[in-house]
């Protein structure tokens, strides 16, 4: 045991501990940014289903996943066409499946406060319209000021696959289903033992 | 203490025996060759692989020239021993990157998703459920995980209550490093704490100095599935850890160097989970770290950890 103990000791250069300083102060001071790392380091190709936001964080640009490569009845002028075809049931048949929760039950939204109406596979806002399916976080933005302003930081939401390189992160619709945006309980995916000291 | 010495006593009479058994084998595969049996070529070459291991330096020693060797050994090894390719780094770290990360207490949901990633990609022990990643169950106004509750099993988010997960914070100031005896655990330039697990005693000091229980000991090496093994690996991070060693969280060493996210925040479907380097002021984590209120746990004790927690 001291012949190991002595051996340790012999190599070993005492790390300094007594700087009680804040790593954070450390962190202010240094002026390193992004494009000082090698970004070839992270060559990074985009993600196949990325597309360039309409804005930028405080990085520059950066991309967000799109949506309408996901959506299952895209392209909706198939049937939303100049001539739609009407009859009673229509709707409910087609789009039984959503079921709109949004907006608290004594001001619930409705699908013509974000679709438009004769070409529901745009958005409108109060002061935009024909806002892409891909760009839809512009149309919740405007009821979510806030969410909006910590996503395009990074606060809320999350980057997709790399911390470096160019930056991807998640469309608001990837997590939130636009018209029940609540997350679901479900059951969690595994469990932790007791801790044992 | 009597636990550590037991387990000198035990790799001491290991070498002992291992002596014996090496130059019983040295004999054998001599005549061998003579044969050509390559079963015992191979084990002949495993021996010396081995012999190698057994006297390899502390990783924090190596050049940079003994550290490509030393991977390269236990690539072989995998290979020889238990048919598997592996392919394991020393890469170092990125020149300007201190990682930092984030935890968004109004976020998580206690889904868990991060603890089965975390398992998976570090090839913890399954025999054990062996897990990095604690998620406690708080009621509102806890705000020490001791509070919470961490073996919760039920539909999640439970209401009126959050989530809090734990892991190694990765002090800038660590206590545990302080502990070990034998420096078998330091704090890498780019801010990760490592363990050269060929080098840790199993005295399970650092263990004790952790304020935070972010160390694992483990009782045998990890019990994978062979085709659930992670096979990218580094050196420092999720490489089949031997018996008697401490481990612990590495902020995924293996992908991060490379540009990855770790494993728990990729998994994270809520995105409370914030990773990032400290040195970039556009990165995510500076967003948050100027934006929110952020705490850190035990802040008093002046560990210094790389890890805080937010409210948005
Ligand atoms: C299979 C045909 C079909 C497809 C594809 C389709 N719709 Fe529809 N949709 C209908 C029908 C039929 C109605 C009911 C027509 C009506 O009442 O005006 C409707 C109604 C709607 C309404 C409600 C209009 C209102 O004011 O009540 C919205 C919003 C809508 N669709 C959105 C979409 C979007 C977005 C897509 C594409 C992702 C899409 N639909 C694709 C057939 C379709
Ligand atoms: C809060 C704004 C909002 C409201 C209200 C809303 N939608 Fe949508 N809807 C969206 C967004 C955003 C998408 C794009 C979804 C995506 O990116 O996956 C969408 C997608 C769709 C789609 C295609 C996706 C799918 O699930 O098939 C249909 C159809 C649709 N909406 C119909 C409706 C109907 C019908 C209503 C009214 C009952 C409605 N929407 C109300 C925002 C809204
Ligand atoms: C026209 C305004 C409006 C738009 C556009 C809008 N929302 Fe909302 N949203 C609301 C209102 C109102 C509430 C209810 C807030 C409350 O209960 O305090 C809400 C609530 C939410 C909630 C919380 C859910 C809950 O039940 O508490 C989420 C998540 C959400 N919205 C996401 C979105 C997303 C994602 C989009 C874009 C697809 C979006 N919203 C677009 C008005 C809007
Ligand atoms: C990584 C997934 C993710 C993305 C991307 C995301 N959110 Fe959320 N968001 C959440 C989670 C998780 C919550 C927690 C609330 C819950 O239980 O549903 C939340 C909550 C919200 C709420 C409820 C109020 C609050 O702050 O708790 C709003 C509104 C909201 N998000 C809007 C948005 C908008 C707008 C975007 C896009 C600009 C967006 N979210 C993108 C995961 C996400």
């Amino acid at each position: 045991m001291l012949i190991l103990f002595g051996f340790g000791m012999l190599w070993v250069t005492a790390d300094v501990y007594t700087e009680q300083r804040n790593v954070l102060d450390q962190v202010k001071q240094s002026t390193i940014h992004r494009k000082d790392l090698n970004q070839n380091d992270f060559a990074q190709n985009l993600p196949r289903q990325a597309v360039k936001a309409e804005m930028k964080y405080q990085g520059g640009d950066f991309w967000t996943e799109s949506r309408k490569d996901k959506v299952e009845r895209y392209p909706c002028y198939t049937c939303h066409t100049n001539n739609p075809e009407k009859f009673k049931g229509a709707k409910e048949m087609v789009h039984g499946d959503i079921l709109l929760d949004h907006g608290g039950a004594d001001k619930p939204l409705s699908c013509a406060t974000c679709h438009l109406k004769d070409n529901p596979h745009l958005f409108k806002t109060a002061d935009t319209t024909n806002i892409d399916m891909d760009h839809s976080y512009d149309l919740c933005g405007q009821c979510h000021f806030r969410q909006k302003q910590d996503w395009i930081g990074g606060a809320h939401g999350k980057r997709v696959l790399n911390w470096a390189g160019k930056r991807v992160v998640k469309n608001c619709t990837s997590c939130h289903n636009p018209h029940s945006p609540l997350f679901q309980k479900r059951w969690p995916k595994t469990y932790s033992p007791p801790i044992d000291k | 203490m009597d636990d550590s010495k037991n387990r000198l006593n035990e790799k001491k009479f290991g070498r002992r025996t291992f002596l014996k058994r090496f130059a019983q084998a040295a004999a054998l595969s001599s005549a061998a060759s003579a044969t050509g049996c390559i079963g015992l070529i191979q084990n002949n070459e495993m021996l010396q692989l081995k012999w190698k291991e057994y006297f390899k330096k502390n990783y924090r020693l190596m050049t940079p020239q003994e550290k490509e060797e030393t991977v390269e050994r236990l690539e072989r090894l995998a290979k020889i021993e238990k048919h598997m390719d592996i392919q394991m780094s020393s890469q170092n770290p990125i020149n300007g990157v201190l990682f930092g990360y984030a935890f968004n207490l109004t976020r998580c949901e206690g889904f868990m998703e991060c603890v089965t990633a975390c398992v998976k990609e570090n090839n913890l022990d399954r025999q054990s459920h062996t897990q990095y990643i604690r998620i406690f169950e708080m009621e509102p106004g806890g705000m020490s995980p001791e509070t919470g509750n961490g073996k919760y099993f039920h539909e999640v988010p439970l209401d009126n209550h959050f989530y809090m997960g734990v892991q190694c914070f990765h002090c800038e100031n660590a206590p545990c490093i302080r502990a070990c005896p034998t420096k078998a655990t330091w704090k890498e330039p780019d801010g990760i704490v490592v363990v050269d697990y060929d080098w840790c005693i199993g005295c399970r000091y650092c263990m004790a100095a952790c304020p935070y229980y972010g160390r694992r000991f483990n009782w045998s090496a990890s019990q994978v599935p062979y085709n659930e093994i992670t096979k990218k690996q580094h050196y420092l991070g999720n490489r089949i850890r031997p018996k008697g060693t401490m481990e612990k969280c590495t902020f995924c060493v293996q992908r991060t160097r490379a540009g990855k996210l770790p494993a728990c925040v990729e998994a994270c479907p809520t995105g409370a989970r914030i990773f990032g380097n400290l040195l970039d002021p556009d990165s995510e984590i500076r967003f948050v770290l100027k934006h929110k209120k952020v705490f850190r746990l035990k802040e008093d004790l002046a560990t210094d950890p790389k890890f805080w927690y937010f409210i948005d």
